[in-house]
């Protein structure tokens, strides 16, 4: 199963499990979503429960936010997480803060699938990585499957969960990867997952950089490093923990991530491990994101400012090195 | 005119004298530094909260705006509660954690207030909706100024709703002002908001906000046409006696006498009390003496009600159980 059938699948699931799950989003119904996630829900599930919107990307956050208030569970998607600017009010001012604000009195059981990320060559408004902008946010999830079946799984718990979730899927992932979906794995229970062991640098990242770190550990094995690579899944709740570990075990961290290097929720790690983690670490901590310019449409002014495997694998080169 | 008409002309006097009472309290409060942080006055506006919300259920919704003292009292919140929040005490409606702009009482349909101007109009929709599709026949309501009407969201959740059919009456209180913007500058007369919906295709009507009596029988009409499973839309002509906040220097841009000139002729809690006395003599006094009790105990037990733990900052960030407000999934 591909990415974008195991996140079609885990909807699938939800809708056919509980009555309360709804799918709101432009073009999500007959023509099923622009990259395809949400094929034939419609016809399955009928228009009451897979809704067509408006192009109106706020009013729409907004009243699924609303309707999570008062017992459903919406999954809406944002057609590009670019977009979600047009929603930001009623995702941060509103469902981010309203359990908060009302003691309690109210959550929002809702997912926000957002399509996001460079590598399709979609141009500066349709590529960005936002996921840094909503992990600083108080009262949001933010998760960050690399894998179908993460994908399938972290999307299937987010519908479960009580908060607002922010589901940031690449859409360079959807059509790559392809893996059988396990039923006996279950949900993730927002933590990380270590997905190569090795002895001497941690690699901590999430979504598509997951898999470019993958890429630079294996050069980086070939030039005799063993290079561990931890893929966080969530971007908040921070699973410290399972870093922690790793760097305590390798003593080099290298924090490979998609949003702008600058501010970005890599360096949040580094910061906390250069705190935490003075004394374990053996060298210093090397971060490798975004650089800070609007992403170019085209190749290769993308690959030159968006981390590759070629970039990781130098600059991880560098620390094994150290 | 029938005597349970009488009741409910009492109801809606009570009910605005009620807010009146509580948002005097506040502003006395405010003045003598008692009260910290903006406080948004509905003074002279009571008649449209009392009147909308005179034809609901307690099942059924409100949300509000910055401006939502009104609406909070008149979906039934208690005073104790409201002046308690103001005060930030733990038996505030948000346990001293929401204050002036984040009412919120669930127990009675009050979903809340929400600071940014439009910003619950979306909420009462989606709500609405919710109660729809699980088979429930409670609307909700959406109050918001005029101010909210110039901004997308408000625009874009009145198609949503008429789109997606959703039981949700939006009440646009069109009090004259837009924090500085004088409504007829930005719309034109009033009733130009409504002509506006109406042009979207909803149901749109525009009622005199002075009238207590004519904004709960247009409301009547209107929240039975909603439960019946259509959005409709209601211009409540009102004014703002008071500066857009407390904080506010309106001074500069209307003249001083402005508000209170407008209040001596036009004070809808007056006309609604002289309703009341000339339909069942001595009955008002009855009413004021009852409010104005019930108001004193309300901020005696909110100046001597606890203050949160500071320690309670932290909690209630996430409703998911086990997930701390700093996210750490391990103590370190």
């Amino acid at each position: 199963m591909k990415f974008a059938e195991a996140i079609r699948a885990a909807i699938d699931a939800e809708l056919s499990a509980d009555q309360s799950v709804v799918v709101l989003g432009e073009e999500v119904g007959a023509l099923g979503g622009v990259f395809t996630v949400t094929k034939g829900l419609v016809d399955k599930y009928g228009e009451d429960r897979v809704l067509d919107s408006p192009i109106s990307e706020g009013a729409l956050a907004g009243f699924a936010a609303g309707a999570a208030t008062a017992g459903m569970r919406p999954i809406v998607e944002i057609m590009f997480s670019d977009f979600v600017m047009l929603a930001m009010d009623q995702l941060v001012n509103f469902a981010a803060k309203i359990h908060y604000m009302s003691n309690g009195q109210f959550s929002v059981p809702l997912v926000v699938r957002l399509p996001g990320g460079a590598g399709t060559n979609h141009g500066p408004q349709h590529s960005q990585a936002l996921e840094s902008w909503f992990a600083q946010t108080p009262g949001l999830i933010v998760a960050m499957p690399s894998t179908p079946s993460d994908a399938y799984w972290m999307l299937r718990e987010a519908v479960r969960l009580d908060d607002p979730v922010m589901f940031f899927e690449n859409k360079n992932l959807y059509f790559r990867l392809a893996e059988e979906i396990d039923p006996a794995e279950g949900p993730r229970g927002l933590r990380a997952a270590v997905r190569r062991p090795g002895d001497d640098v941690t690699i901590v990242s999430a979504g598509r950089m997951v898999g470019a770190s993958l890429e630079a550990a294996d050069l980086l094995a070939e030039a005799g490093f063993s290079i561990e690579v931890v893929d966080m899944r969530y971007l908040w709740p921070l699973d410290y923990g399972t870093v922690a570990a790793s760097v305590r075990k390798t003593s080099k961290l290298a924090v490979v991530y998609e949003a702008v290097e600058y501010g970005g929720w890599g360096s949040e790690i580094a910061s906390w491990a250069a705190r935490d983690l003075f004394t374990d670490l053996d060298g210093p901590i090397h971060r490798i994101g975004t650089h800070r310019v609007p992403i170019p449409v085209g190749v290769p002014l993308e690959e030159a400012i968006v981390p590759t495997p070629a970039t990781i694998f130098e600059s991880v080169l560098e620390l094994a090195k150290y | 005119m029938e005597p349970t008409a009488l009741d409910e002309l009492a109801e809606l006097y009570r009910s605005m004298l009620l807010i009146r009472s509580v948002e005097l309290a506040i502003e006395k409060s405010h003045r003598a530094g008692k009260i910290a942080g903006s406080f948004h006055s509905s003074l002279g506006q009571e008649s449209c909260a009392a009147g909308v919300c005179a034809n609901l259920r307690r099942s059924d919704v409100v949300t509000s705006t910055h401006r939502g003292h009104g609406h909070a009292l008149a979906k039934g919140v208690s005073a104790e509660a409201v002046l308690a929040e103001l005060f930030k005490k733990t038996h505030g409606t948000s346990g001293g954690r929401g204050a002036s702009m984040h009412l919120h009482d669930r127990s009675v349909g009050f979903f809340g207030e929400t600071a940014i101007v439009a910003g619950g109009v979306p909420w009462a929709a989606g709500a609405a909706w919710a109660f729809k599709r699980q088979g429930r026949d409670d609307i909700a309501v959406s109050f918001g100024g005029d101010g909210a009407f110039a901004n997308g969201v408000f625009t874009e959740t009145l198609r949503l709703a008429r789109f997606w059919s959703a039981p949700c009456l939006f009440v646009c209180e069109n009090n004259g002002w837009a924090h500085s913007m004088p409504v007829e500058r930005l719309f034109g007369p009033p009733g130009s908001i409504a002509a506006q919906v109406a042009a979207m295709g909803l149901r749109a009507e525009v009622v005199d906000g002075k009238d207590v009596r004519a904004v709960s029988e247009i409301s009547k009409e209107l929240v039975e046409y909603t439960r019946s499973g259509r959005p409709a839309f209601l211009e409540c002509v009102v004014y703002r006696v008071r500066a857009h906040s407390i904080n506010d220097a309106d001074y500069r841009y209307r003249p001083k006498t402005d508000g209170t000139d407008w209040l001596s002729a036009n004070d809808p809690l007056a006309a609604a009390r002289r309703l009341v006395e000339q339909h069942h003599p001595g009955r008002a006094a009855g009413i004021d003496e009852e409010v104005a009790g019930l108001v004193a105990l309300a901020l005696q037990s909110a100046e001597a009600g606890q203050s949160p733990h500071p320690r309670t900052a932290f909690e209630t960030v996430y409703a998911t159980k086990g997930l701390e407000w700093n996210g750490h999934l391990e103590v370190r």
